[in-house]
């Protein structure tokens, strides 16, 4: 079977479950306890036609990508000095592998504590789950560079600064860009953790900054709304295939002779 | 031949010292920089000069000391409950929807499409629903820990059923070999190492799920005793259970790692994984 016949294929798989669950909820008759896809739909136009759910989505969105880019800019040069000197990664290798360890989201007690629940916990968290994928990929970038190229090019008389900038930077930058792709993926779960978290526990002191964790928060006890639970959960599933997708093609568009 | 062997065994000596003052050096640069970080964590904890917001490392260390005597094993004692009966279940959903999709034509187009729409949702997003279904207590963590460790192992062991050379299969049907041996002889072996990663990459994303359930769904646990000494603003015991969640992680995954490359020391393709 070709790759598009299976696709098609799973056309009608999804039609049965869908029909299948609808019916059975209906015929349950407890359409308050169990979402059904009818009323996740319902859901989904009355959130859109509120604004309630694009803001929250763009609020969790940029802290995304604002911890994203901390983690960037403190994990890359970080894993260039790494992987490159070696004495430097004996001593800090294991200290980063402890703390990558720690899930991001177990910080959120201290987070919550020098940063306050205005956004900027969550902030942390972000950061803190974005920075190890680039550390680790990035050490891995420059290590799997080819000697012989730095070589070839220090033999033709290349000074240190040009086989940085020509040799070294093009050929880690693939397995960056997979570091970033990690990444990313990394801030998205951890973002929606962290507001979960912070909304689940800092119920007193008004929400602070709301995000799409948040919302959820709110619709699971204050308007206990299954159908709006599902639908937060299938943004947050949109949301993770848009960045993969974006990521996966940045990589073929930066790197094209990959 | 032994005998060379054994005249090579005992190295010269300045050799030997050679490769102890390595080996020593690589110690020495590791426990500086474990002092020089340790000494940068105490000088601003005594800037700060507040031992709620920033615990000195001293701190810290004899709370965890004391914990061992209070309700550190418990927890993780409840933790390693959650973990092994989340895992256990997911690992084996995940095998057993691989062998049957990997079989049967039928169940693969079923469930690689379901796996595919499900996986992008990442267990977190499931902590209200499962709130919801279990209520606050062991069932969110377990679930949350099953439903995240059973895609990784599920993709890779499909794709490490998918890869197996099909000539070493025709090989062994042409010398008569059943099928059961064919499955027991040649195909799970060459899947072996793909299988061995997606456990691995299970068990990390397991452990990342059981502290994010435990922290907000959850009555048991390292997670939720961290929001628990919160609430009496013991810092140092946050940092100390924080620590103790870290120092946990990275001995599983170094034991799973270790595992791995034991198991597969014959494999090219060892540490080769699909995500």
């Amino acid at each position: 079977m070709t790759e598009t016949q299976r696709r098609w294929l799973s056309l009608p798989v999804f039609g049965t479950i869908l029909v299948f669950w609808e019916l059975t909820v209906r015929q349950s008759g407890q359409l308050k306890l169990y979402p059904y896809p009818s009323g996740v739909i319902e859901a989904a136009i009355r959130t859109i036609g509120d604004g309630s759910l694009i803001a929250a989505t763009s609020g969790s969105l940029y802290r995304v990508v604002v911890g994203f880019a901390i983690g960037g800019v403190l994990g890359i040069p970080l894993g260039l000095l790494m992987g490159s000197l070696q004495p430097v990664n004996r001593a800090l290798g294991p200290i980063i592998d402890s703390l990558r360890s720690i899930a991001p989201i177990a910080w959120i007690p201290m987070a919550l504590l020098w940063l306050g629940i205005r956004g900027n916990a969550a902030l942390f968290i972000v950061a803190y789950a974005a920075f190890f994928p680039f550390v680790v990929n990035t050490i891995q970038a420059v290590r799997l560079i080819d000697r012989n190229l730095v070589n070839a090019a220090r033999a033709l008389g290349a000074s240190r600064a040009l086989v940085v900038r020509s040799v070294i930077l093009p050929g880690s930058l693939p397995v960056i860009l997979t570091g970033a792709r990690i990444s990313l993926a990394f801030a998205w779960g951890a973002i929606i953790a962290a507001e979960l978290a912070m909304g689940i526990k800092v119920t007193a002191g008004g929400s602070g900054a709301v995000g799409l964790g948040q919302l959820m928060v709110s619709t699971l006890y204050i308007r206990r709304d299954v159908n709006g639970l599902v639908l937060y959960m299938i943004v947050v599933g949109i949301i993770s295939l848009l960045i993969d997708l974006l990521m996966r093609r940045l990589q073929r568009n930066l790197t094209p002779w990959r | 031949m032994s005998r060379a062997l054994r005249s090579a065994a005992p190295l010269p000596v300045t050799m030997r010292a050679g490769v102890s003052l390595k080996r020593y050096l690589g110690h020495f640069e590791f426990v500086l920089a474990l002092v020089v970080v340790g000494a940068l964590w105490h000088l601003v904890s005594v800037l700060v000069n507040n031992t709620t917001l920033v615990p000195s490392p001293l701190r810290v260390l004899r709370a965890w000391v004391s914990l061992w005597g209070e309700q550190l094993p418990t927890d993780i004692i409840a933790s390693l409950v959650h973990l092994g009966l989340g895992y256990g279940l997911g690992i084996t959903t995940g095998m057993v929807l691989a062998l049957l999709a990997a079989r049967f034509l039928f169940v693969e187009v079923i469930v690689d499409p379901i796996a595919e729409v499900l996986r992008p949702i990442s267990a977190i997003a499931w902590i209200p629903i499962a709130i919801l279904m279990f209520g606050i207590g062991r069932g969110v963590p377990i679930f949350l820990i099953f439903y995240a460790a059973t895609f990784p192992i599920f993709i890779n062991m499909l794709a490490g059923i998918k890869q197996v050379d099909p000539r070493l299969v025709q090989a062994a049907q042409m010398l008569g070999a059943s099928r059961r041996m064919i499955v027991t002889h040649v195909v799970m072996p060459a899947a072996l190492p793909l299988i061995l990663a997606g456990a691995r990459l299970s068990l990390g994303v397991a452990w990342m799920a059981m502290v994010a359930a435990e922290l907000t769904g959850a009555d048991s646990g390292l997670g939720w005793r961290i929001f628990w000494y919160q609430e009496f603003f013991a810092m140092d015991k946050v940092m100390a259970v924080i620590l103790t969640i870290g120092v946990l992680g990275y001995i599983f995954d170094s034991l799973l790692r270790a595992l791995q490359a034991r198991i597969t020391r014959w494999s090219p393709n060892g540490s080769e994984t699909q995500r």
